[in-house]
């Protein structure tokens, strides 16, 4: 598996290469992974993440700007005072939206609030990882100044609970959410279903996780210790603290859109202990009778440089690769109650322009006739 | 919120891209009907979901049914070609497949010959080592379920109750597979389950290919057990260790292991390698049974004769005659 992934999540274009040498080749993991929809429809690069949330954002504004107008109108012909202060009421004097980065932040805030919310259920990780993978993929579709992520946040626990075979009655559901009715949450399921492309399936890193902690032990302790004094206990340690660290860290952040399952498995295990899994590693890359020797389609190629040269390229690229997941994970910015209660109150007027524009008028009435 | 739907621009067809001309059946939450991908010409079935008749929203095995198949593209599994929604519902698109093979098996005029049955248990096989290798586990296989297309392949449908392989320590339900096609395990009430029992089912169904009727027919859960245990042997602690601590291992009758000579006259017709491979699906030990894999290589594939190209299969002999026979949800099973 290991000497797979250096090739990595990169690029789509060797797909189609793969499938026409696939009639004699065996088919690995990698293979099938590349056919799932998590990397067929939800792998970016990360410049095409950011272009993407920007993109969504531009059509958050201008949603919010065409709200905007269509509010203006009404009140205009509602409120007879209004062509008195029209020029105040304009959207570019009133208007205050979501910068890309800003709707950032909140989502970060309200991904929080998936992992208290699904904690608060004892809901199981898998369920937690897929509503929030749903949450994500969600706001990767349609901007917060569309759809309040509220109760989208409770939708996509509902339906990640039902995917992944964690049913809930929807009373059950609803009891403990604050002013939350079944309508509120099973309206939007729809809605969340097809901003997901109809695409439930999501492969997280804990089964990786769990298959790198058996993988570990093998390699590892027989048939003898390959790090003097290392036991059992200390590979366990290891693998209770990355899955620790994937609940606390990665699940919040972006890398299940720019790297493959078990490179974010790998990077759980790097960081909690950089020396036993860096020592896995090469014991994987660098001892022969570990790696598994068989090539892909078994004919060996003699244009090909020694197999040493490229199992140490493939491991210093894996490695960079781990890095630079960890980078982005640690990278995560917090967002803060203060920080989001600002941007909530943009948010909301975004969502409901009227009650901008009324607050706005009733407040130059009161202070009497323009200047 | 149907306005609002429209809006999204992710579904990347409408309704508008299809025909439905015909329904063909009515299920409990889904309504089939035959229609026509028109950019293309291409025959199509179309399940529409309702939405919102549901106290808890979207039904369960419809959410599985589309997570599963989006992921399942293989030339032994039926094919997902679209989804969209209209008008709060959710339509599937899939492959038109008219016949099933259980269609084919209660058909007295086909007569089956060995190289027949060896290919439809081949791509079978090769179904459901597509599912097993991305760790899925069918749950439902019966020849109902196995459809045919017009140039004969042989494709697994309805993934209603399918389900990803349970982490480890996670319970899974035992209520599941068509009783006939049950696996001992999930007969006893096994929380934990593998690949095995799609496995058995598949044995099962390749007794059936033989014998041309179904193989353990129970009548109820209890006589499946007697049944399944008249033609097998009652698994014991000596062949089968552990098994007395399954929740429903209670009180049973005691049947002998059948001999090699007894199964050899129960299924006349089949070689000794295809006793072989059937005698390793049946294993009444979930961890005896052989996996997708091992099937696949095993020596009866490689005997003579060859399995029969997908195109010399038999077909229903008249379109017509079976749209009489055959209850309108049966035609497409979707």
């Amino acid at each position: 598996m290991v000497e797979e992934m250096s090739r990595g999540n990169e690029n789509k274009s060797d797909v189609k290469e793969d499938e026409s040498a696939s009639k004699k080749r065996v088919i690995t993991r990698d293979d099938l992974y590349r056919r799932s929809s998590q990397f067929r429809m939800w792998s970016y690069t990360r410049e095409g993440l950011d272009e993407q949330k920007f993109k969504v954002n531009e059509k958050g504004k201008s949603h919010a700007l065409k709200e905007f107008a269509a509010a203006l109108e009404k009140i205009r012909q509602t409120d007879e005072t209004f062509n008195q202060f029209e020029s105040e009421l304009s959207a570019d004097k009133l208007a205050d939206l979501l910068t890309a980065d800003e709707e950032k932040r909140y989502l970060i805030f309200y991904s929080e609030n998936i992992i208290k919310l699904t904690n608060s259920f004892r809901m199981p990780t898998q369920v937690k990882a897929t509503a929030m993978s749903f949450f994500k993929k969600f706001y990767l579709v349609n901007s917060v100044m569309e759809y309040h992520p509220k109760n989208v946040l409770y939708t996509c626990v509902f339906l990640a609970a039902k995917s992944e075979n964690y049913f809930m009655s929807i009373e059950s559901f609803c009891h403990p959410l604050p002013k939350t009715e079944p309508k509120d949450v099973l309206d939007l399921e729809f809605l969340v279903l097809s901003s997901l492309k109809f695409t439930l399936f999501v492969h997280h890193p804990f089964r990786p996780l769990y298959g790198f902690f058996l993988d570990f032990q093998t390699v590892l302790l027989h048939p003898e210790t390959a790090i003097p004094n290392l036991k059992v206990e200390a590979l366990c340690t290891l693998y209770d603290a990355a899955k620790k660290w994937l609940s606390e860290h990665a699940l919040i952040s972006d890398v299940g859109f720019l790297f493959s399952p078990p490179h974010i498995a790998l990077a759980a295990m790097y960081d909690t202990n950089k020396k036993i899994t860096e020592k896995y590693l090469k014991m994987k890359y660098f001892v022969s009778n570990t790696v598994e020797q068989k090539q892909e389609g078994g004919q060996s190629d003699n244009t090909k440089p020694p197999e040493s040269e490229i199992n140490s390229k493939n491991y210093e690229l894996l490695l960079s690769t781990i890095n630079e997941c960890i980078t982005l994970i640690k990278s995560t910015p917090k967002t803060t109650r203060e920080d989001s209660t600002e941007i909530d109150k943009k948010c909301f007027y975004a969502l409901n322009p009227e009650r901008l524009i009324k607050k706005r008028l009733n407040k130059l009435k009161t202070a009497g006739t323009p200047a | 919120m149907t306005s609002t739907i429209t809006n999204v621009q992710v579904a990347n067809s409408t309704c508008s891209n299809y025909s439905k001309d015909r329904k063909v059946g009515e299920g409990t939450y889904a309504v089939v009907y035959l229609g026509k991908q028109l950019s293309t010409d291409r025959r199509t079935a179309i399940k529409e979901i309702k939405t919102g008749l549901f106290k808890d929203g979207l039904d369960m095995s419809a959410l599985r049914e589309v997570k599963y198949l989006q992921e399942m593209k293989h030339e032994n599994v039926i094919e997902l070609i679209d989804v969209f929604s209209a008008s709060n519902s959710l339509n599937l698109v899939l492959e038109y497949l008219p016949c099933d093979l259980e269609m084919l098996i209660k058909e007295q005029s086909i007569i089956f010959k060995p190289s027949d049955i060896k290919s439809w248990i081949l791509m079978t096989l090769r179904g459901v080592h597509h599912c097993h290798r991305n760790f899925i586990l069918h749950r439902d296989l019966k020849p109902n379920n196995l459809l045919i297309s017009p140039s004969g392949q042989l494709k697994l449908a309805d993934f209603g109750l399918a389900r990803s392989l349970g982490n480890p320590g996670e319970d899974l339900t035992s209520n599941v597979v068509t009783r006939w096609y049950r696996a001992p395990e999930l007969l006893f009430g096994a929380r934990h389950y593998t690949e095995a029992i799609d496995i058995w089912a598949v044995g099962i169904i390749f007794a059936e290919l033989m014998l041309r009727t179904p193989y353990l027919p129970g009548k109820d859960d209890v006589d499946q057990l007697d049944v399944t245990f008249r033609a097998l042997g009652t698994p014991t602690e000596q062949n089968w260790p552990n098994v007395s601590s399954l929740p429903l291992y209670n009180s049973l009758r005691v049947y002998p292991p059948p001999s090699r000579q007894e199964l050899r006259n129960r299924f006349s017709a089949a070689t000794e390698k295809a006793l072989d491979l059937i005698i390793q699906m049946t294993q009444l030990d979930p961890n005896m049974r052989c996996a997708s894999t091992e099937a696949l290589l095993h020596d009866y594939f490689l005997e003579m004769p060859r399995a029969t190209d997908p195109s010399e299969l038999p077909q229903m002999p008249s379109k017509k005659k079976s749209e009489k026979n055959e209850p309108p949800q049966k035609k497409v099973k979707v």
